[in-house]
């Protein structure tokens, strides 16, 4: 520990270092020291339900412990800072701090309430949203322990694909050049002259047809989401959901993803 | 109240939005601080499968005033768009509301900075983690 005087604050400082791992503050604790990082990473947590979410990730210059101070209260700490690397961080009493935060302008006093009042519903939202996940992932685990992992994987390809519209009457066939996969959705590149044979309209189904590289023949039923006409081309790009897909298409694409 | 009063008093001019009309676009340059003085608005975040919904903004809420906190001039990274009926907004006094940051302690600034930086994360994440489930939640035959 060492006593340093930094050029761009006026308190009177005191640096800790913490090896990786440690617990630097403990939520549910009572503690009113500010915390700045000036090397090293500390990662943000907070329990629900046995399991540590996780909040933030901060790095050297990001602040912590700060929240009960700008609260004004005090509550016990209401997450968990653990360094992620070895660190060194700076500690501020908040005493120091505490005549000059009654005494700052009534707005900006204001507008730090708001965010304060964002930050924490945000941080609720967030628990609410990864608890939903870990859920989510768990059931999909038990149900299907070969493709569930690989959820979120995606490649950049450059394959020929067919496709026509579902629904469409006419009996409209065209081609173009599969540049993204994904379990979850699909990037096209059409020429422009496509449009000109069936126009392309966001929420359209599409039967779309891909031969990968080992000839098998992956097809699947898609929604456009997106098209964009990159200036200065003759390509769109069509970007779509994957609405349904057979489970024999589904085990191809999920192996041909695995990196 | 106190700080309506207090909020009014910095106002330097008005401007009305239609239903539905963006106030302001994620992505694009600018510094305004805003004051919600009449009706509601919704605070959307981009991302590649449609826009996530933020937060609802209810009458007396201030917005646009991350680049103030973080003492940042970079892109919007969030989108301001009227709510479900018209919308009168009051444009907060920029050199004052300067004048009052620059009045802080480099201390006070830099937790602004931390707490501004930490909302904008956080609404990144909820984004993120909105895609990733409404991703999982695709029907599958």
């Amino acid at each position: 520990m060492d006593k340093k005087n930094d050029n761009d604050t006026t308190l009177p400082l005191i640096r800790l270092k913490y090896k990786n791992g440690d617990l630097i503050i403990k939520e549910g604790d009572y503690g009113i020291s500010i915390y700045r990082i000036i090397e090293g990473k500390v990662a943000i947590t907070k329990a629900s339900e046995g399991k540590d979410i996780f909040l933030a990730d901060l790095g050297p210059g990001d602040i912590f412990g700060e929240m009960t101070f700008l609260r004004r209260t005090n509550e016990a700490r209401n997450a968990s800072a653990r360094a992620s690397e070895d660190c060194i961080v700076e500690v501020w009493h908040r005493d120091k701090l505490m005549d000059e935060y009654a005494k700052m302008p009534p707005i900006i006093k204001f507008m730090a309430d708001q965010t304060i009042s964002r930050l924490i519903r945000m941080n609720k939202i967030i628990i609410e949203l990864t608890t939903r996940e870990q859920k989510k992932r768990e059931e999909m685990r038990k149900e299907d322990p070969l493709t569930s992992q690989r959820r979120y994987f995606r490649k950049k390809v450059d394959l020929e694909c067919n496709y026509r519209p579902t629904k469409s009457s006419e009996k409209v066939r065209l081609s173009g050049r599969a540049i993204d996969l994904s379990l979850g959705g699909i990037g096209i590149e059409i020429p422009v002259r496509n449009a000109e044979m069936y126009s392309h309209v966001k929420g359209d189904l599409l039967r779309i047809q891909i031969v990968l590289p080992d000839r098998k023949n992956l097809e699947m039923e898609c929604s456009i989401e997106e098209i964009t006409r990159n200036a200065g081309t003759e390509k769109i790009l069509v970007g779509m959901s994957v609405s349904a897909i057979s489970p024999g298409s589904r085990k191809l694409l999920g192996f041909f993803l695995m990196p | 109240m106190e700080i309506e009063n207090l909020l009014y008093a910095y106002l330097a001019s008005e401007e009305r939005y239609a239903p539905g009309e963006v106030i302001i676009q994620e992505g694009t340059m600018g510094d305004w601080i805003y004051l919600l003085m009449e009706g509601n608005a919704k605070v959307t975040k981009k991302t590649g499968t449609g826009a996530v919904l933020i937060e609802n903004l209810k009458k007396g809420a201030v917005f646009g005033e991350m680049p103030l906190l973080e003492n940042l001039r970079d892109s919007r990274n969030a989108s301001v768009v009227a709510g479900d009926v018209p919308v009168r907004v009051g444009i907060l006094d920029g050199e004052k509301m300067v004048r009052d940051y620059e009045s802080l302690s480099p201390e006070l600034r830099l937790l602004f900075k931390a707490l501004a930086g930490r909302l904008r994360k956080a609404n990144s994440k909820v984004a993120a983690l909105v895609v990733g489930l409404n991703q999982m939640e695709k029907p599958v035959f």
